[in-house]
């Protein structure tokens, strides 16, 4: 089966008289022309539909609708007598629990959100961290074992270089530039270039890289 | 006097025109609890729940609806709630028990025609419920679709595809009475055929 034929095929039942828009109905009938499995399910659906509408109504005849009424009579009496008839339901104070509850339950939620995300709240403020080291004993201090001594010193011929912009340059690297810098210049000038760095690195108008390094 | 007007009066409590909304719709409510369960007995019992229900509630109902629609929805689910009890304790209904007018004129032409409602009915009662409904509601008491989709909740769309698919179905289950039947009734031919000892 094509997958026209199932698409259409939904539509059947109320092909030709039934309740189908015109769009509907022109498709079925070009399709209905020139495909023979959907006329034949056309027709078949339809000797379904007959064989339901040939089954006759039921009807027991007026002694079984006299009897009916009568005991329907008899029981409405008793339920009207009884009380059995359900208050009507008004359109709007029935609602009265929800048209209050739900804003008192929005403000609460709000209220809750607020009171709990507020940092500056002084019941939720988290302690600080001083605080909660205070808490612990020295005695506890001393009674819990210490870490190895690590030695945390640096060698003294280290030489630190630019650190203060977060990149490390290798030391050698800047030991060899200023090597080539001061090979280049005569005794008289590497002496004048060596005090001036002395005098920058005093003012602090020096570049950091050069100031740091101790041979200097 | 129309349907909202006898609602509002019933609504204020005056039996009688209750009443008149009980004759007016019994005939539809009785052939559509008949068609769903299948048993004349249980069916009147159901019709006449499901006015109990609708003279108890019927100040619960707006008038932004028909109470034809209403109604009808009381009634599949009383019929709904009958069919889930019958299948969780088991009752089945032969269909020959369901005795209607309208038979045929001469012997063999009732003959056929109980066999064909026999047949239809063993067909219908194998559907799933809902699609019983759809089957009642469209083809016996000729609701649109927008209508059944009021009584039975979901869409006209859901309704129109429902309908088709207890089309569908219903006619597969004929197809297969049909053959069990033709087996049934050529195998005594066949069996006298075959050579005994």
């Amino acid at each position: 089966m094509k997958w026209q034929c199932t698409l259409l095929q939904r539509w059947l039942p109320e092909y030709p008289e039934g309740d189908l828009p015109a769009f509907w109905k022109g498709r079925l009938k070009s399709h209905l022309d020139r495909c023979p499995a959907c006329r034949a399910e056309q027709a078949a659906l339809r000797q379904v539909v007959e064989a339901i509408q040939s089954v006759p109504k039921a009807d027991l005849g007026p002694e079984f609708w006299s009897e009916f009424s009568r005991e329907m009579h008899l029981k409405l009496v008793r339920a009207a007598q009884e009380g059995q008839m359900a208050p009507a339901r008004s359109v709007w104070w029935g609602r009265i629990p929800y048209l209050v509850g739900a804003p008192a339950l929005a403000a609460l939620l709000l209220w809750v959100a607020v009171g709990y995300l507020n940092p500056e709240r002084p019941g939720l403020t988290p302690a600080p961290q001083v605080a909660q080291q205070e808490s612990v004993s020295p005695e506890k201090l001393a009674a819990a074992p210490q870490p190895p001594a690590v030695a945390l010193e640096e060698p003294k011929n280290f030489v630190n270089v630019a650190k203060t912009n977060g990149d490390e340059v290798a030391p050698d690297d800047e030991l060899d530039d200023l090597d080539a810098t001061l090979a280049g210049m005569t005794p008289q000038e590497r002496e004048a270039f060596l005090k001036k760095l002395s005098q920058h690195e005093k003012d602090g108008s020096c570049l950091t890289r050069y100031s740091a390094i101790s041979w200097a | 006097m129309t349907d909202a007007q006898l609602v509002a009066q019933a609504q204020n409590g005056d039996l009688p025109a209750f009443e008149e909304l009980v004759k007016k719709y019994q005939r539809e409510i009785y052939g559509l609890a008949c068609r769903m369960v299948s048993d004349p007995e249980e069916a009147k019992d159901l019709a006449q729940q499901a006015f109990m229900q609708a003279f108890i509630h019927i100040r619960s109902f707006r008038q932004d609806a028909q109470f034809r629609t209403w109604l009808f929805r009381i009634a599949i689910n009383q019929c709904y709630n009958f069919l889930k009890n019958r299948k969780k304790f088991g009752d089945p209904v032969d269909a020959d028990e369901v005795v209607l007018v309208g038979e045929g004129d001469s012997p063999e032409e009732e003959l056929v025609t109980q066999d064909e409602r026999r047949r239809v009915y063993a067909a219908l009662e194998k559907l799933p419920p809902k699609q019983q409904a759809v089957l009642t509601l469209k083809v016996e008491q000729g609701l649109s679709y927008q209508e059944i989709s009021e009584v039975l909740g979901g869409t006209p769309g859901a309704a129109r595809v429902n309908y088709c698919q207890a089309l569908k179905t219903l006619k597969k289950y004929l197809k297969s009475e049909e053959e069990n039947e033709v087996a049934m009734h050529t195998s005594p031919a066949v069996a006298a055929r075959v050579p005994r000892g």
